[in-house]
């Protein structure tokens, strides 16, 4: 039962179509690049193949087949090796564009394929929660990102008021 | 051991840096084992507040009635 089980059976579901191309997010995505960040779950982006005259996407293909592999559905979630794996579909450009540049990180011989270390920070900002502020501050404090890269990202997906509002609340005099 | 808490701050700091900067694959097995930390943790504080539910005198009894 391990995560890096779980990075295997993704692997196999998008060499076997299913899905076009997946990128791991979240805490998981994050421990990438920092000290391990405790979690109950994996968060699997993935975009979809379209196909025709389909309008609405459905993760429905994703759950066929991986329960036809021994996964079990819970409620929005699929159980893989004990680890209950969301999968989410790229809603917002920032989104789509972390899944077109993720970067594959070797597991032990196993391609892991994980967003940048400024995407996941960009997406924390993004989404705002507490949980997702204090893990920006985590990839600040460890120096885990490229500052220009990580500004050019909250320019391009306008984030910068958040950007000056997370800077007054958090890090005015930490410097 | 220290009870300064620059100190300390430093220390949780370069323990910090120094998970951080261990192998992908041994920081992914650290969260199998976080994670059933986590799981047990949140298990008992859930069966502790059951706990406490059901001790807790319901307001029914707690409060007389009004004729």
């Amino acid at each position: 039962m391990s995560i890096a089980q779980v990075i295997s059976v993704i692997n196999q579901m998008e060499a076997d179509g299913v899905v076009a191309r997946y990128a791991i997010g979240g805490a998981v995505g994050a421990t990438f690049y920092l000290e391990p960040l405790a979690t109950l779950d994996v968060d699997i982006f993935v975009a979809f193949r379209h196909q025709a005259g389909q309008v609405v996407v459905s993760p429905r293909p994703i759950f066929d087949y991986l329960t036809a592999r021994g996964g079990v559905v819970e409620g929005e979630y699929i159980v893989l090796a004990g680890w209950p794996v969301q999968f989410l579909p790229a809603t917002s450009p920032l989104v789509e564009e972390a899944l077109a540049e993720a970067v594959t990180v070797g597991v032990e011989g196993t391609p892991a394929r994980v967003f940048t270390a400024e995407h996941l920070a960009a997406i924390a900002l993004q989404t705002g929660r507490a949980k997702d502020h204090a893990r920006l501050l985590q990839f600040i404090e460890a120096a885990a990102i490229n500052a220009e890269r990580f500004q050019g990202l909250v320019r391009r997906h306008g984030l910068l008021d958040r950007w000056q509002t997370f800077e007054q609340r958090f890090l005015q005099g930490s410097s | 051991m220290t009870f300064d808490l620059q100190r300390i701050l430093e220390s949780k700091r370069a323990l910090r840096r120094s998970l951080a900067q261990r192998p992908v694959v041994e920081k992914l097995a650290l969260l199998d084992v976080l994670r059933d930390r986590v799981r047990v943790i949140r298990a008992a504080a859930a069966e502790r507040a059951a706990t406490m539910a059901r001790e807790a005198p319901s307001e029914d009894h707690a409060q007389p009635r009004n004729p």
